[in-house]
């Protein structure tokens, strides 16, 4: 309830946060007679009149059988890969695909619960496996980064 | 009849060589991504739409290859749900029920062909049922207008709240968080810059495939992390196979049935595959009555959700073809798709690329039918994918993931967006918002817009418009009962606790 009520506040200081961000939007020339303002502003509205609502009459989650409480392990753990994530989207280019998969790759199959020795093998594998895949056969451009003095 | 002689030029469309290749490969991709924890039919059709395009597929066999994924997935998602008692879906969930009993009884293989019998039966109602109608509705749509467009979104938008059941507000919620989302970016009429602070990548707007992935994928990728133990082995898929003929036609009825049923459920926007197979569970359980061992392994509560998913799966596609509306996350996921190719779904399709439609339709009747041959040979190898460990799995579905959203325009700010997004999809996952209504209001949000806009700038700015036509007032009618719903429903379920109490 607590958490609900949070982050419907949360988002409702956004709602008006970006509402006001709206506000000045106007069209220098104007053919029409609905700006570029109107939609975003009856949809942000219309948020907050929900949230509003939230916010006061927050209705109960049910929890399901198979869907733990969140305690400070599986948190931890949730950071960590939130962070491996963001490595990966920011080694994407200066390392290459390559190194940034299997950089990511192994410490997000120990989190998963996998063992090093397995988890290294296949994960190597399968970075260069997906290389040659989709840059060689479909055709869908990555970068080499580090490993580009390979190429030649 | 000139219907007859589409169709006709759409089974020689479907049935070129390449594109017959093409359908196989999206089925066995299709299978693939569904059975897998953590990757549905949205991101397996989102996923492929970036490798479609990189590869240069024609734009109709680029869309027979998201079909045939999509029908796959659906496929896909049974075989975890027989064997594992997992569902891969949220569609699925029915399946389990009897599914998993009969499996235990050493019917698995039985079952699963079973279920794809039914699944087709499901479909090849649908699909007819498309061909009958779709050319008639898009006939009548095209004197649609803008404001009856925007109308109808509307429509479509409030559908989602009203079917959604217990949790309206946090569906509308969704919605509009989506409806939102699309307006970020250069303004296509005004050309002045919404929402971007001054970042370059964020003046195209938010990629939808950035969005899709983000939701879906990662926040799945997250949710995975809190269920690493993997306790449930899969039954054995042994002994006979094939259902036999007195197990077919003794759910036949109920196979007809809720095919109608699930067909009608589809093509209601917002309604699709997941309320489709519970209602035709809940239907086909009250009419057997006492003589139905439902729960312990009766075929037909294996066949009525099987079938409804088969129809509602086929009739989703009747508003997106017909109106350009989509009437579930996945179709909403093919209209992004389509407008990649530069190509506007709603009934004037049907005129200027009777190739893509029809071709799409044949394809579909093609797609049903190899997935109901493939499950027999393939079965053994889909089960030992089953057993792939998650620890191997997931790293895997995040590169993918990361290659799918890179594909688009090479750069890695959207694989930074695509975590954003993530975290706040799993955020809204963990306070029980669904997803897929915030995927609907990204796809309707510039439609809506679009259609707002111009049919104002029709009647000078006149609001009348809006409601003046018989066709937009009867569907506000119709959102004004939408909307009562799911407020009738809770006053309902109060008078009742009252009565109980009352009673004690």
């Amino acid at each position: 309830m607590l958490l609900q009520r949070i982050f419907a506040s949360v988002l409702l200081l956004a709602c008006v946060g970006l509402a006001l961000m709206a506000w000045p939007y106007q069209a220098a020339f104007s053919y029409e007679p609905v700006g570029p303002r109107a939609f975003p502003l009856l949809m942000l509205g219309l948020m907050g009149l929900g949230l509003l609502y939230m916010v006061f009459r927050p209705t109960p989650i049910v929890h399901s059988d198979d869907d733990p409480k969140l305690d400070r392990e599986t948190l931890i753990k949730i950071g960590i890969c939130v962070l491996l994530l963001l490595v990966f989207a920011g080694a994407f280019e200066p390392l290459g695909f390559i190194v940034a998969s299997i950089l990511i790759g192994i410490p997000m199959a120990r989190l998963y619960g996998g063992r090093w020795l397995p988890s290294t093998v296949i994960i190597s594998l399968m970075a260069i496996g997906l290389y040659l895949l989709f840059d060689k056969v479909m055709d869908v451009p990555l970068p080499l980064g580090v490993l580009d003095v390979l190429e030649n | 009849m000139d219907t007859l002689g589409y169709l006709g030029q759409g089974f020689g469309v479907a049935l070129s060589p390449y594109n017959l290749v093409t359908a196989l490969c999206g089925t066995l991709i299709g299978t693939v991504v569904g059975l897998l924890p953590g990757l549905g039919p949205i991101n397996g059709v989102a996923l492929l739409i970036p490798i479609a395009f990189a590869l240069g597929l024609p734009p109709e066999s680029a869309l027979i290859l998201l079909a045939a994924v999509y029908l796959g997935c659906e496929y896909g998602g049974r075989i975890s749900s027989i064997l594992l008692n997992i569902p891969g879906e949220a569609s699925t969930v029915m399946t389990t029920l009897d599914g998993y009993p009969m499996a235990r009884k050493g019917l698995a293989g039985v079952a699963l062909s079973l279920s794809a019998w039914s699944s087709f039966i499901g479909a090849f109602i649908a699909t007819c049922g498309m061909v009958l109608f779709a050319p008639l509705l898009a006939k009548w749509a095209i004197a649609f207008g803008p404001a009856e467009y925007f109308v109808l979104m509307v429509f479509a938008i409030v559908c989602l709240g009203g079917m959604a059941g217990d949790r309206p507000l946090k569906t509308f919620i969704a919605a509009l968080i989506g409806l939102f989302l699309s307006t970020v970016g250069i303004d296509a009429n005004s050309g002045v810059y919404r929402f971007t602070g001054d970042n370059i990548h964020l003046t195209d707007g938010i990629q939808f495939v950035v969005l899709v992935l983000g939701l879906f994928s990662i926040s799945e990728i997250l949710l995975l992390l809190e269920k690493t133990h993997r306790g449930q082995e899969a039954v054995k898929a042994t002994g006979r196979m094939m259902f036999n003929f007195k197990e077919a036609s003794s759910v036949f009825v109920v196979n007809i049935r809720c095919g109608l049923l699930g067909f009608i459920m589809g093509v209601l926007p917002g309604a699709g595959a997941t309320l489709a197979s519970a209602v035709a569970y809940m239907t086909e359980k009250r009419i057997a009555g006492a003589n139905g061992t439902f729960g312990q392994g009766d075929m037909r509560g294996l066949a009525a959700p099987e079938t409804a998913i088969g129809g509602a799966a086929c009739g989703a596609l009747v508003p997106m073809l017909t109106l350009g509306v989509p009437g579930s996350g996945t179709t909403a996921v093919m209209i992004g798709a389509l407008s990649l190719y530069n190509i506007t779904p709603g009934p004037l399709l049907f005129q200027q690329q009777p190739d893509i439609v029809w071709g799409l339709i044949a394809s579909l009747f093609v797609a049903n039918i190899m997935l109901v041959i493939l499950n027999i040979p393939m079965i053994r190898i889909f089960t030992r994918i089953l057993a792939v460990p998650n620890w191997a799995l997931v790293p895997v579905i995040a590169i993918i993931t990361g290659i799918g959203v890179y594909a688009v325009h090479a750069t890695t700010f959207d694989l930074f967006l695509m975590i954003g997004i993530g975290i706040f999809g799993y955020i809204l996952r963990k306070l029980d918002f669904p997803l897929s209504p915030v995927l609907l209001g990204f796809i309707l949000g510039g439609l809506m817009e679009q259609n707002l806009r111009r049919a104002l700038s029709i009647s000078n700015g006149a609001l009348e418009i809006l409601w003046s036509s018989p066709i937009t007032f009867g569907v506000w009618v119709l959102t004004a009962i939408m909307l009562l719903m799911p407020i009738l429903r809770i006053w309902r379920k109060r008078s009742v606790a009252r009565r109980v109490i009352a009673d004690v």
